[in-house]
């Protein structure tokens, strides 16, 4: 999808810098997000790239640096206001509660209620309802939506998770490390709803270590290394080989390949 | 889109209404209620009598006020050892402020419940602020209870208890809602039996049909989870110790009515008992798990036990033996139970 | 704002409450006389009093009471701490003896187990009286003498006076598992009666079920015609569980308090049986403050005997005032 720079990004991040004592976390990183596209932000461990998570879903607040969302700068005090401002986050624990059912999570901090007064309370049956609707939406038939979410695989997880972001009229979804701890196949489904949210006409920053389950999905790519950013990249302007260069550290890649085929092992050029 | 869609039909009819009961924390306190009551009404038929039901039941009930507050508690991820000893504060507030002071009697009812109220206050307070297990806080502020009980009625009554009470105004009606009793086939039954029910029934309406109970579950299922998605943990959690609270001091007041003294050393020991009804009753200790239909159970059991060994007629001495070891049988079962379930929902 | 009206609302309302709220006749409770008016003492001796009684018990709260009425009496400086394990009990008076304090009063729940402590304190020129239990050691471990009642004298009493009364089938109740003097009393009463002894464990911290399994008792087994509680607290509630149960079983107690002396005036309780625990902290610290003062012993060698002393319908009306201010 072609970018239309008439319209104000979704999502603007610009210069935001974040401190913890005195270990610089982040330092001056900008990148947009727009409705109906992925932004991926690139890094390996250490990179900062759940600090970035936590600045966006509220928890914490960037020292430096502004937010932007359609353009009217905003501030996310709490994860109740990110919420509220329509940000959603996927966490890599999923921010699901193993033992309880999947329709209990599904609804947890926002249920529905019927009655008033002190007969006030949760309407079960128009949760189990909404949640099987919303999972067959995605594509899924949870069999039986009072299971434990804890006993579903890991894919079915974050297809709740999302499906749940989804409905609560998140308008940008953010998901760390969704992939991760998935084998191949189940990423590839994974990456599947990612695109079918991101078509829905939500904007998602998806947030990985691994360049070949980012390129695939991604519009624009934000690199990041130990806090700083490698740079904004729009899809048109690099290649995965790149992304995996930069993000390995291009030099110190080479390096080690040629110190590796002295020893006698392939590398990969 | 349909990888994971396949089949979804065939799957759904496996997890039929057996399992789906199996995996009720509440089943394995069930089964082993059965099992005691049909052990105990073999070996004794005064057991099984009416009057020996109505015996059974009396401590059955006021433990199960108790256990299903600790349970919620429980459920919600914490411990509350203090709860025995607020049971004694309560009471002993009661007592004293009447008795002693002239207070007129429904402030001192008032006062007392403040008095409590502010204590499960103060230890979910102290709970979240600190960050520190509820274990130890709750431990120490058993021991400062423990101490300020005796310390204070001492003080006041230069004796250990405070009695009398029975003389206080209002101590009728006070009777006839706490500690009257109401016949069945010509037997009498303490009314705490008709409390304990209505208590569960709402505790277990709380847990299961309302958004409270549903943060109670994620609470103690995974705090930083419900952080997350906006669930309001500090509010939540020190709700769950008021209502321990509260649950104490309906069981203390109902104490100095029914027996028209209190002594100061009431309660210790007890807080032990009531958790060990919720953990038979289905909740673990973890949290997040647990059922306040099963805590009840728990104290059913318990309730069944403590006499029906007296009725049985077995020793004495070993009666702390067979208590242990009937509980150990009756959370042994209930695990076996629910492991059961858990697998064959796979 | 509607916020502000409230709470000042509730601020003018509060004291008219309180006011309103101490008029009523509820106050039954309220010493009206001061049963320690202290004596000129100037004695100034220091004095330390270990027992093996728990903190809350009854009992020992009564001793605790006499301790402190003698000291003030004597113008004696008296500490007084207890410790149920014997072994606590030992460092407890090992402390004492450290402090080279003038007196030195124990209870002896295990002798042996204190035999070296209070033998240390006897070397160090430290007078001991023992107290309440472990009269048959007491003068073989050097202590001057001994102020108590006979567990065992007790239980005989209680014994007889049931066998007086009719009864054959008796539950004793034990509301503390393993305490040593609760155990020699039930066997008393069994020596003594002659009929059938069975002992019941119930919970002291635990009263209204205590109640439920003596009534459980009584209905399991319809040949029991007495019961022994052995604490003014339980007997109050096996009471109520005899009328709850329909027996006739007939009720007698070792130990005092109010309600039991009111239970007596009544004829729900038979008897009660004491030992003036206020005697047993009393006598002491005046016998230890003669003793310094004037080399005065008391007793010829022989125990001091507090009990045991029956409380019945005859007297049980003036002791009811005494059991309710703590001194009985």
């Amino acid at each position: 999808m072609a970018e239309d720079p008439q319209t104000a990004p979704l999502l603007e991040i610009r210069d935001v810098s974040k401190m913890f004592g005195s270990v610089i976390s982040l330092h001056e990183i900008s990148t947009t997000v727009r409705a109906g596209q992925v932004t991926c932000v690139l890094g390996d461990n250490g990179a900062g790239k759940s600090t970035l998570i936590k600045i966006l879903s509220g928890v914490h607040q960037p020292d430096h640096g502004r937010l932007f969302m359609d353009g009217r700068p905003i501030r996310l005090g709490s994860p109740r206001a990110a919420l509220d401002a329509g940000i959603a986050t996927v966490y890599q624990d999923l921010a699901m509660v193993p033992l309880m059912a999947v329709w209990r999570n599904f609804f947890l901090g926002s249920e529905p209620t019927k009655g008033w007064g002190p007969w006030r309370r949760f309407d079960g049956d128009e949760a189990r309802r909404v949640t099987r609707e919303e999972m067959l939406d995605m594509g899924i038939d949870i069999r039986d939506p009072e299971q434990p979410v804890g006993t579903l695989s890991g894919g079915e997880r974050q297809s709740v998770a999302i499906a749940r972001a989804v409905h609560f009229g998140a308008r940008l979804l953010i998901l760390d490390e969704p992939t991760s701890a998935l084998g191949v196949k189940q990423a590839g489904v994974v990456l599947k709803y990612i695109v079918q949210a991101r078509d829905r006409g939500l904007g998602v920053i998806f947030i990985t270590h691994n360049p070949h389950h980012a390129y695939p999905v991604g519009d624009r790519f934000l690199l990041l290394k130990r806090g700083r950013s490698l740079g904004d990249f729009a899809k048109s302007e690099i290649s995965v080989a790149e992304l995996t260069r930069l993000m390995a550290g291009g030099a110190e890649l080479e390096q080690l390949t040629h110190e590796l085929e002295r020893v006698g092992v392939e590398g990969e050029s | 889109m349909s990888g994971i869609a396949v089949a979804g039909d065939e799957r759904l009819a496996r997890v039929g209404l057996f399992r789906r009961l199996l995996v009720k924390p509440e089943l394995g306190s069930l089964i082993g209620a059965v099992v005691i009551f049909v052990l105990f009404a073999s070996l004794s038929d005064v057991f099984r009598s009416k009057e020996g039901v109505a015996n059974w039941l009396d401590p059955a009930s006021t433990l199960g006020i108790m256990a299903v507050a600790v349970a919620l508690l429980m459920i919600g991820g914490h411990f509350d050892l203090s709860a025995g000893v607020q049971v004694a504060t309560a009471g002993i507030t009661s007592g004293i402020l009447t008795t002693y002071y002239g207070m007129n009697t429904w402030l001192a009812l008032a006062v007392s419940l403040a008095l409590v109220l502010g204590v499960g206050f103060l230890n979910g307070y102290l709970v979240m602020r600190t960050g520190l297990p509820s274990f130890i806080i709750t431990l120490g502020m058993f021991l400062m209870l423990q101490g300020l009980n005796l310390g204070v009625t001492k003080l006041v009554t230069n004796t250990v208890q405070v009695n009398n009470f029975d003389k206080v105004s209002g101590y009728g009606a006070l009777h006839a809602v706490l500690a009257s009793t109401f016949t069945i086939a010509g037997t009498p039954f303490q009314i705490a039996i008709l409390w304990w029910i209505l208590v569960t029934i709402a505790g277990s309406y709380l847990l299961l049909k309302t958004r409270f109970g549903n943060w109670i579950f994620a609470v103690g299922g995974d705090r930083s989870a419900s952080t997350n998605v906006g669930v309001p943990v500090r509010r939540t959690t020190i709700t769950l110790f008021m209502l321990t609270s509260l649950a104490a001091w309906f069981i203390g007041n109902t104490q100095i009515v029914r027996l028209t003294s209190i002594q100061a050393q009431t309660g210790i020991g007890q807080e032990l008992i009531y958790i060990v009804a919720a953990v038979i009753g289905g909740c673990l200790l973890t949290g997040g798990y647990g059922s306040a239909i099963g805590a009840s159970l728990g104290a059913l059991i318990f309730g069944m036990t403590s006499q029906g060994i007296v009725y049985a007629g077995w020793d004495a001495d070993w009666f702390k033996f067979f208590l242990g070891a009937m509980l150990l049988l009756a959370v042994l079962a209930n695990q076996f139970v629910r492991r059961y379930a858990e697998t064959s929902r796979r | 704002m509607a916020r502000m009206r409230a709470w000042t609302l509730a601020g003018a309302l509060l004291p008219a409450l309180a006011l309103v709220a101490c008029s009523s006749g509820n106050a039954v409770n309220k010493q009206t006389s001061t049963t320690a008016a202290g004596g000129s003492g100037k004695y100034g001796y220091k004095i330390a009093v270990v027992t093996h009684g728990a903190a809350g018990d009854a009992f020992w709260s009564i001793v605790k009471a006499g301790v402190q009425k003698g000291a003030s009496d004597m113008g004696d400086n008296v500490s007084y701490e207890s410790d149920g394990d014997p072994q606590k009990q030992a460092q407890l008076i090992d402390a004492a003896v450290n402090q080279k304090v003038d007196g030195l009063v124990v209870s002896m729940a295990n002798p042996d187990a204190l035999k070296g402590s209070i033998q240390r304190a006897i070397s160090a020129g430290i007078p001991v009286i023992t107290i309440n239990s472990g009269q048959d050691k007491s003068k073989e471990f050097g202590a001057l003498t001994h102020v108590g009642s006979n567990e065992t004298l007790a239980g005989t009493a209680v014994g007889n006076q049931l066998k007086a009364a009719g009864v054959k089938n008796v539950v004793c109740v034990i509301h503390e598992a393993g305490n040593v003097a609760l155990e020699q009393r039930c066997a008393a009463v069994k020596a003594a009666l002659g009929g059938t002894t069975t002992n019941l464990q119930v919970d002291n911290n635990n009263l209204p079920a205590a109640g439920s399994t003596i009534k459980a008792k009584l209905q399991a087994d319809k040949a029991v015609d007495g019961v022994v509680t052995l604490g003014g607290q339980v007997a109050t509630v096996a009471a109520q569980a005899i009328t709850d149960a329909g027996s006739p079983a007939k009720l007698a107690t070792f130990d005092l308090n109010a309600d039991v002396a009111k239970a007596v005036q009544s004829g729900k309780i038979l008897f009660a049986v004491d030992q003036q625990p206020y005697l047993q902290g009393y006598l002491p610290v005046v016998m230890l403050t003669l003793y310094k003062a004037n080399l005065n012993v008391l007793g010829g060698g022989q125990p001091v005997l507090t009990g045991p002393t029956l409380v019945t319908k005859d007297n049980a009306a003036q002791i009811e005032k005494l059991a309710a201010a703590g001194t009985r």
